[in-house]
């Protein structure tokens, strides 16, 4: 891809890895993301915890965009601590309400569910383990029926 | 790095077709083909256009860097990047292979009853991977259990005896086109079929089976 011209002082965008990398090396300094910000995270904390949804989230990466800006530039940001609790907080919630929404679709048998607003971390978490026991459900569900017979082998 | 690509579709596509991709699309693409890859159960189709324009590119590219100045920011720099897209790259690949070695007679089977001017899911030294990989494993079981059983016993049928990819695994997905009407089967009697319209943008759990001709077209990207 391409990259801007690298001025120095002065602020460019670049992607992440390469970020961490030259902050590793030392040659620049990291500014935080506009949402990183102690009053606005609490906000969205408290709206997370009141709705019953989920709510949409300031980046669809804000927990990896945390957990490595707050561990290789915690220098660079401010009240790093405040918001490490505060992320964290969001993601108990966020995570919770996962849980109890997994275990509604499996006890109700749904074939299918929406989930807007859910980042890719939190349903890589319990992604692979949700989709298997989806699998097993389904599996021992459709044995209950008779089947027709099958040439080979489901697995 | 800011020049544009031209390509010409391969033989099963039947007649050439000329598509203009700049490098970023490229490489957009090939994480998409690699994102469904990992989470779908069964073999996509292959991609030798995206396999092939990026290796040129990563040639292309280190040609670059051994033609250019000892800058050490720059090459490193540079040098990050084509690692990262090698990894990619060859993660694809070896999702491949490893769903080829898993499922190999039915891959086989069904590449040899495709129809003419369906696309393959198999590039050519995929198939002949999967070729080599079928004859040796009967070799094997043949020359180590095999030829010791009463001489009734000694066929096995492997494509009986080798699973199935389950289709009906539920994959997580994000809609890239609006669909409307996606029929849902139900998994019990006592369920009606019902069907959903599909958003752009929004995300969704289900069935691979009923969704998989979108993951063929590109309208949904699996996550």
């Amino acid at each position: 891809g391409d990259l801007g011209p690298f001025n120095p002082g002065l602020p460019v965008e670049v992607p992440l890895w390469l970020a961490i990398n030259l902050k590793q090396r030392q040659k620049c300094r990291l500014l935080p993301p506009e949402w990183m910000d102690v009053e606005k995270l609490e906000k969205m904390r408290d709206h997370e915890r009141k709705e019953e949804t989920f709510t949409p989230m300031p980046s669809p990466y804000y927990m990896e965009l945390t957990k490595l800006l707050l561990n290789h530039a915690s220098d660079n940001i401010p009240k790093a601590d405040e918001i490490r609790t505060l992320v964290k907080d969001m993601w108990d919630t966020r995570i919770a309400k996962l849980r109890v929404s997994a275990d509604s679709f499996v006890r109700q048998q749904e074939a299918h569910a929406k989930l807007d607003n859910l980042t890719l971390m939190e349903i890589n978490t319990s992604g692979t383990f949700l989709t298997q026991a989806l699998n097993h459900m389904y599996k021992l569900r459709t044995n209950l029926q008779p089947s027709e017979s099958t040439q080979s082998q489901d697995f | 790095m800011t020049e544009e690509l031209d390509f010409l579709g391969q033989d099963s596509d039947g007649g050439s077709e000329e598509v203009v991709l700049t490098p970023a699309e490229l490489i957009e693409r090939l994480e998409q083909a690699w994102m469904n890859e990992k989470f779908a159960p069964e073999l996509l189709e292959s991609k030798p256009e995206i396999v092939e324009c990026v290796m040129e590119q990563l040639e292309h590219m280190e040609e670059n860097l051994r033609r250019a100045k000892r800058e050490d920011l720059k090459v490193s720099i540079h040098q990050m990047e084509m690692e990262r897209i090698r990894y990619v790259l060859s993660s694809y690949l070896r999702c491949r292979l490893m769903k080829i070695e898993k499922f190999f007679p039915h891959v086989l089977e069904k590449e040899k009853t495709r129809p003419e001017g369906e696309p393959s899911s198999l590039s050519p030294e995929e198939l002949a991977f999967a070729r080599e990989f079928m004859v040796n494993t009967e070799t094997y079981l043949k020359n180590v259990a095999l030829k010791h059983m009463p001489p009734n016993l000694q066929k096995v049928d492997l494509f009986r005896a080798v699973p199935k990819p389950d289709l009906d695994s539920y994959v997580f997905l994000r809609v890239r086109e609006r669909q409307e009407n996606i029929l849902v089967e139900p998994d019990t009697d006592e369920q009606r079929d019902y069907v959903i319209d599909l958003e752009k943008g929004s995300q969704h759990l289900i069935r691979y089976k009923t969704i998989a001709p979108l993951v063929a077209s590109g309208a949904v990207q699996l996550i």
